[in-house]
């Protein structure tokens, strides 16, 4: 059903496509480590920029705390690939004592070596089933699904809206990093989880191959994100979405809980950044507070405008053209410009770029890269109205009478 | 799927060894932009004087040495991939890098693995010794606990302040001095202990805070770990508060004349920092670096603590390629070992066999041109990787030439672990 | 090198130093110590250069506690010395006189440590005391109230009686008291003077207290004459672990069988694969290898573990007590009475303090905020790029600080140009950006965001990434001390009546003028507004002006007291709105409550846990979404359809 909508078809076979190439041309030697990771580690963004593109572009809530779900996906994952990882380690240490260790032995020696960093070495209780591969799992999508499911909750009954709902959720995320930079939060604080690239029980496999391994996961959890969107989108609760967008009071004259479905695709939408992070940090090797900070989640909103809101492929390309142009343009691909008199270098001005960028689209082109898409095809798209009034609607109308 | 060829492609990679093939790369991995732009991009700046100056001087092994650059920008993951690529792309020799202690703790990974050489030239919080890094910054001992026995010994200090901001370096380095201050009779209650965030402004509270610790009538001390911009506003709000160095002395073991040149210093005349350099060092060396920076940079710019570090690197390094004739990482490191080179600040540093270098310990008071009066020099100090003063570390030792292991138990006589932890 | 160059000459050269002057010569016995002082060494050498009642001696000691003082190498002799370029110009020890000149690399300035020059501050005390020049006498009473000492207690006594100046007088008097406390002989003086610091909140009074107050811990019956304080009770005193810790220092208490010493034993006794008959391999838990152990104390391998109640029973048997140091209990009683009173007056004073602090704070917020207050919660316009003002007003007082090196000059003239290089960025943004996005805040916010990234990074890349120096006026420095306790900065003081004077402006300009009027129709129904002849866009640019310019002043106020970097704008952005959101958008006075609310709580939360001001902003945003829960339309809510 859903598969034979082109644009569905397009997207699954092109990433399919790239996937293919990447794989061919690193087993080639003709791209390096460094890049299928950030290929994959792309794919992970795309995900979230998928949830973002959601959360805003469909129903018109636009939360600057989506970037922080992502990061707790990746804490949960990151504290088993710790735990896990330190437990070898210090097992194989204490079997060369003449005792058997305890269980007691064993979990002080771990709290030794993952929190001696930061001078403790206690285990705190968020680190109870660290051990456990699956729980963690479990963790990295539930407990974003949780606090979104509280925070929205509280937000959306008491008819917290537009920008207030953005800086509400800014906030949240300030204190949740602010909160994770504390050494005493029990996570590594500034240090964050580190060396999550290396997976137990997968040491023989060189990191070549695992970047491989992430590509393909990504890839297929993107695939399954955009039919899970895809399918989201369609049909009537997609249409519900869009005129709670559109016009929130009147969908609720209408009769739908409107509160309900917000909550619905708030909670699921921070699920499935939990599940990107968690397969973005493995490929990136650490996770910290710095990623949660509130400029984090400003740019996932960044990729969303740029690529197209409110079209799910344009989400996608956004995320893709910005982090990957970004790490281009940092990483010192691109030629210094020289004026004569000046000599632009890019690390300097890329950020100005991109800010820039990001006022014209926003100003000249609200369809974003996504709308390079209509020109071709030559057709608007059925499901990008307008873009949707907030609070202002009821002044605008008033103005108009 | 078989992906073998792929696997032996890229150990291929991995380890083929770097046999001076024209031009020697070296690998700059220092932020250029983000919020630790503010000092990496003088420590990047002085790895390019560096190698110009050596390719001046003839190159090395025959060859042009050549710096690439790139910019992590202040992302920690972007260490590793940076690293990564700076490893399997562009195949450098060795990497001079990362400022922050979670910047170097992202690369290592990534340089266990692809067997790279780093060079780090900031002072640090310790309790670690990779094989593929060598530490050419303060360990705690060599900063910290000299400056801590001056405030004992020469200020007579009683009670302390341990300011500092919230992260790993602070939280270390006070853990150690706690127990070191118990350990000379300090009681718990005679330590004030206070966290803030990176960039924090708002010091009345906190500066009050100290003030009243002088109440028992005993001479206090702040030991400060503040990083970064928060020190203008804590110094300003010492100097607005009018506590002289006289009354309550504060040491800093990250204020430098970098950090020094962003404020107004009449006011702070007096108060210590501990370095392992100064720009104020009386030396021909000296005097012929702070020259050479001064030109190519501009007169207004300052030299500091890691810039002598990775001077005192990069110079060890092109001695230990040159006795080994190679660049090849083993052969360089087992030639490093040993290795001498002369201090800016007079003194020899010894590279140790726990990648840890000797170097004098240096206090300085702050002067009213934003520099510092050396009233105080140590002789070389060697840097130790694990310190003595946490019960857990106490009993480990690093030592890779002899026993192969960065983190070993003297006690159990036994490796815990080759790989650091991360 | 010095060192032994000295050691040798010391040696070697004495012939050479006849023709030297008695100062020099008596320098030139502790040479070393002189060169290379250090506190704990130099103590005798100063008493001897002090009683050697030569003239010169006292000048020479003020030199070389100001690293005045230079050695020359190739002698070793001691002179003034001034560097100029790459020589030294040296004067005589003996008399001032000139000495000729050597080069920079010739000789070596003394720079005693802070520590030493406490020590030779003292020495002076006695010659300066008296000291014609009132400038020397306040410096004698500094460094004998920094280290007081019996000795002195009668210079000090005896100089109070010529004193002239009435100040200094006072400073004497309560010099002697504090001194007579700690080291008087006299009972009643020594109660007298206690008396007297009961009406103190001074930090040195209440150091003069406690030291008589200090105490130590006695295990078992203290002696029959000594001042007990008080017997310690176990659990609420003391904790346990501590009375055990003591006990065990006195070897009262067999010490205790740690796990690790456990462990060893058991390794000791591991014999064929068993420890006391069991098998190895079970010792895999804790209980096992505790049973294990007692199973070998028990055969008498060990020493055994101290049983539970053995400790009840000695901690009963063993009182401990803490006994003063002053062997005089009147002493102590009346110095406790005195403390208790200080104490209670000093909390009241840290209340006020705390209080001020709150205040501060929250009027830097307020003035973060205000501008704000204006542009969002007036005209409804969402500006993430308003800390990128408040950014572009600081740096603007630091050019003009480059240009007008006057400090007061240049920051009359660099409040004004923030105000206008701030308001005319703000007017760019607004024709530029924000007209364009009228009616669609989201993207507003966005777009305005975009803007902030650029506008920062430029700045970065104009003026560099380290922070540049704003520094305040002579007159602004220092602070504003009503004891040691309550203390603000004149700053801060200033900042608080700038933001009372942008409060009174905006409520005038807001209520009182045609603009306010205009701003006022025009945010509540423009449609009407127009066609009643009011220009909705001329209002919204005036007001974006407004508001953006004050963001500058208080870039200019907030650089004052803090960092200026391309960053320091994005610290208050999120600080800024919460102000607005929670004081009630729309309103300047909510403004003030939201910043006074904010400001008070985070001090709170700092009082509560004053080790961790980064918890403290944690819970503080926490309780604002909790708070907007309660109240989401602010403190001072706005009724009417312009509410929502």
């Amino acid at each position: 059903m859903l598969i034979r909508k082109p644009s569905v078809l397009v997207f699954l076979a092109s990433l399919a496509l790239i996937t293919i190439v990447a794989t061919v041309l690193a087993q080639a030697g003709l791209v390096s480590t460094s890049f299928v990771k950030l290929l994959g580690k792309t794919l992970c963004l795309c995900i979230a920029a998928l949830a973002m593109d959601l959360v805003w572009g469909y129903t018109g809530i636009l939360s600057l705390g989506h970037f922080a779900f992502f990061g707790m996906g990746g804490y949960a994952i990151g504290m088993w690939l710790m735990w896990d990882r330190t437990e070898t380690i210090v097992t194989g240490t204490l079997a060369q004592s003449p005792l058997p260790p305890t269980p007691l032995e064993i979990e002080e020696a771990i709290g030794t070596q993952i929190f001696g960093v930061v001078g403790s070495s206690d285990v705190p209780w968020l680190w109870a089933f660290a051990g456990s591969l699956p729980l963690q799992l479990a963790f990295a999508v539930l407990v974003p699904g949780l606090i979104a499911l509280v925070f929205g909750w509280l937000a959306f009954r008491s008819r917290v809206t537009g920008v207030y709902l953005s800086i509400l959720t800014q906030a949240g995320t300030l204190a949740l990093s602010l909160w994770l930079f504390q050494n005493d939060s029990g996570l590594r604080g500034n240090n964050g989880l580190s060396g999550l690239q290396n997976i137990p029980g997968l040491e023989s496999v060189s990191q070549a191959v695992l970047s491989l391994w992430f590509l393909w996961a990504s890839a297929a959890a993107l695939a399954g994100a955009y039919l899970l969107a895809q399918w989201t989108v369609s049909g009537r609760f997609g249409s519900v979405l869009r005129g709670i967008r559109d016009d929130e009071a009147r969908v609720r004259f209408l009769g739908y809980e409107v509160e309900h479905y917000k909550l619905a695709v708030f909670t699921v939408t921070a699920m499935l950044c939990g599940l990107a992070g968690a397969l973005y940090y493995p490929q990136a090797g650490i996770v910290n507070p710095a990623e949660i900070a509130p400029i984090a989640s400003i740019y996932l909103a960044v990729w969303v405008a740029i690529g197209g809101r409110g079209r799910l492929y344009g989400a996608v390309i956004g995320a893709a053209v910005v982090s990957l142009a970004s790490s281009w343009f940092t990483g010192g691909g691109a030629p210094d410009i020289n004026l004569g008199f000046y000599v632009i270098k890019w690390t300097d001005w890329w950020l100005v770029l991109l800010g820039l960028s990001f006022v014209l689209v926003t100003l000249y082109a609200p369809k974003g890269l996504g709308g390079l898409v209509d020109l071709w095809t030559g057709r608007r798209s059925r499901n990008v109205g307008p873009m949707g009034p907030d609070v202002g609607a009821l002044r605008s109308k008033e103005e108009q009478a | 799927m078989t992906r073998t060829p792929l696997l032996t492609a890229a150990l291929a990679l991995a380890t083929a060894p770097a046999l001076a093939d024209c031009p020697v790369k070296v690998g700059v991995l220092h932020s250029l932009s983000g919020t630790m732009a503010i000092s990496e991009t003088t420590l990047k700046d002085t790895v390019e004087m560096l190698v110009d100056q050596q390719n001046a001087a003839g190159g090395l092994l025959g060859c042009e040495i050549e710096a690439v650059v790139v910019d992590p920008a202040s992302d920690w993951p972007l260490f590793a991939e940076k690293a990564r690529e700076l490893l399997t792309v562009e195949e450098v020799d060795v990497i001079f890098g990362s400022w922050t202690s979670v910047s170097r703790k992202s690369a290592l990974p990534v340089l266990e693995e692809l067997n790279g050489l780093m060079f780090y030239p900031v002072q640090y919080e310790g309790e670690e010794s990779s094989k593929n890094v060598f530490y050419t910054g303060a360990a705690p001992n060599q900063q910290a606990i000299p400056a801590v026995d001056y405030f004992l010994e020469e200020l007579g200090v009683e009670r302390f302040a341990l300011l500092g901001t919230d992260y790993v370096y602070p939280r270390t380095t006070n853990n150690i001095l706690e127990s070191y201050l118990k350990s000379k009779g300090i009681a718990e209650e005679d330590i004030f202990v206070n966290y803030t965030p990176f960039g924090h402004s708002d010091w009345a509270t906190i500066v009050g805070d100290v003030v009243e610790l002088s109440e028992d009538g005993r001479q206090v001390g702040v030991i400060s770990t503040i990083n970064g911009d928060a020190n203008i506003g804590f110094y300003k709000e010492l100097a607005a508060a009018e506590v002289s160095a006289d009354d309550i002395p504060v040491v800093a073991f990250s204020v430098g004349e970098e950090e020094l040149s962003g404020l107004d210093t009449t006011d702070l005349v007096g108060h210590l920092a501990a370095w392992n350099y100064f720009q104020s060092a009386e030396s021909e060396a000296n005097e012929e670096f702070v020259a050479a920076w001064k030109e190519r940079m501009g007169e207004d710019r300052v030299t500091n603590d890691p810039m002598e570090a990775h001077y005192i690197g990069f110079n060890m390094w092109v001695n230990a390629v040159t006795a080994a004739e190679t660049t090849d990482v083993d052969a360089v490191r087992e030639a490093m070992y040993g290795q001498e080179f002369p201090n800016l600040t007079g003194g020899t540093a010894v590279m140790l066999p726990n990648h840890h270098l000797a170097k004098p310990v240096l206090i300085g008071e702050i002067t009213e041109d934003g520099q510092f009066d050396i009233i105080s020099q140590t002789s070389e100090v060697p840097g130790d990787a694990w310190t003595d003063h946490l019960p857990e570390s106490a009993v480990l030792t690093s030592d890779w030439p002899g026993l192969g292991c960065g983190m070993y138990n003297t006690e159990t006589e036994t490796c815990v672990q080759i790989q650091s932890n991360y | 090198m010095r060192l032994i160059l000295a050691l040798v000459l010391m040696l070697t050269g004495l012939p050479a130093m006849a023709q030297n002057g008695p100062v020099q010569t008596l320098l030139q016995t502790y040479a070393d110590d002189i060169a290379k002082p250090s506190r704990r060494t130099i103590q005798p050498v100063l008493d001897d250069l002090a009683a050697s009642g030569l003239p010169a001696m006292p000048s020479f000691l003020e030199a070389w506690a100001d690293k005045g003082i230079v050695q020359r190498d190739e002698d070793g002799l001691f002179f003034y010395g001034t560097r100029e370029g790459d020589i030294y110009v040296l004067r005589s020890v003996e008399d001032g006189s000139d000495a000729g000149e050597v080069g920079r690399r010739e000789a070596s300035e003394l720079k005693p440590n802070a520590g030493v020059r406490r020590l030779i501050g003292t020495a002076l005390v006695q010659f300066q005391l008296n000291d014609p020049d009132p400038a020397r006498r306040r410096a004698a009473l500094e460094s004998l109230s920094r280290s007081p000492s019996a000795d002195l207690l009668e210079p000090l006594r005896a100089s109070i009686e010529g004193e002239e100046d009435p100040a200094l007088r006072a400073r004497k008097v309560a010099l002697d008291r504090l001194i007579t406390v700690r080291f008087g002989t006299d009972l009643d003086t020594r109660l007298a003077a206690i008396d007297w610091m009961s009406d103190q909140v001074s930090l040195e009074a209440r150091a003069a207290l406690n030291g008589l107050l200090t105490t130590d811990r006695i295990v078992g019956a203290p002696d029959a004459d000594a001042n007990v304080a008080r017997v310690l009770t176990v659990g609420d005193d003391i904790t346990e672990a501590d009375a055990l810790a003591l006990l065990a220092d006195e070897d009262i208490l067999p010490p205790e069988v740690t796990r690790a010493d456990r462990d060893a034993a058991l390794i000791a006794a591991l014999d064929n694969g068993e420890v006391a008959g069991t098998p190895v391999h079970t010792l895999n838990t804790e209980a096992a290898r505790w049973t294990a152990y007692e199973e070998l104390a028990a055969a008498g391998q060990v020493p055994a573990r101290p049983p539970e109640d053995a400790v009840a029973t000695l901690l009963a048997e063993n009182p401990i007590s803490e006994v003063y140091d002053e062997p005089d209990p009147t002493i102590t009683a009346a110095a406790e009475a005195a403390l208790a009173e200080v104490t209670s007056r000093v909390a009241r004073a840290q209340a006020a303090d705390l209080g001020l602090d709150a205040l501060s704070l929250a009027s830097i917020y307020f003035l973060a905020a205000i501008g704000l207050a204006i542009t969002f919660g007036v005209m409804g316009v969402i500006n993430m790029a308003h800390g990128e003002f408040i950014m572009l007003g600081a740096y603007t007082g630091y050019v003009v600080q480059q240009v007008v090196p006057d400090y007061t000059v240049s920051l009359i003239i660099a409040l004004p140009l923030a105000f206008v290089v701030a308001a005319a960025a703000g007017v760019a943004l607004e024709r530029l950006v924000i007209r364009h996005l009228a009616h669609r805040p989201l993207e507003t916010l966005l777009a305005t965001f975009g803007i902030s990234v650029a506008v920062q990074q430029i700045v970065k890349n104009v003026f560099g990434t380290q922070a540049v120096p704003l520094t305040s006026p002579d007159w602004l420095a220092g602070a504003w001390v009503v004891n040691d306790v309550i203390g603000i900065s004149y700053i801060r003081i200033g900042i608080f009546v700038l933001a009372l004077i942008f409060l009174g402006v905006l409520v005038y300009i807001l209520r009182r003028t045609r603009l306010g009027l205009e701003v006022r129709a025009v945010t509540q129904n423009p449609g009407m507004a127009a066609s009643l002849g009011i220009d909705p866009d001329r209002v919204g640019m005036a007001t974006f002006a407004l508001g953006s310019g004050i963001a500058g002043v208080a870039g200019v106020a907030i650089g004052l007291f803090a960092q200026v970097t391309s960053e320091m704008g994005a610290g208050y952005i999120v600080q800024s709105f919460m102000t607005v959101v929670v004081g009630g958008v729309g309103s300047v006075f909510g403004t003030l409550a939201g910043a006074g609310l904010i400001g008070g709580l985070q001090k709170g939360i700092e009082w509560l846990n004053p080790s961790n001001t980064l918890a403290a902003q944690t819970y503080m945003i926490l309780f604002i979404i909790l708070f907007i829960q309660v109240r989401p339309r602010g403190i001072v809510a706005q009724k009417g359809r312009h509410a929502q």
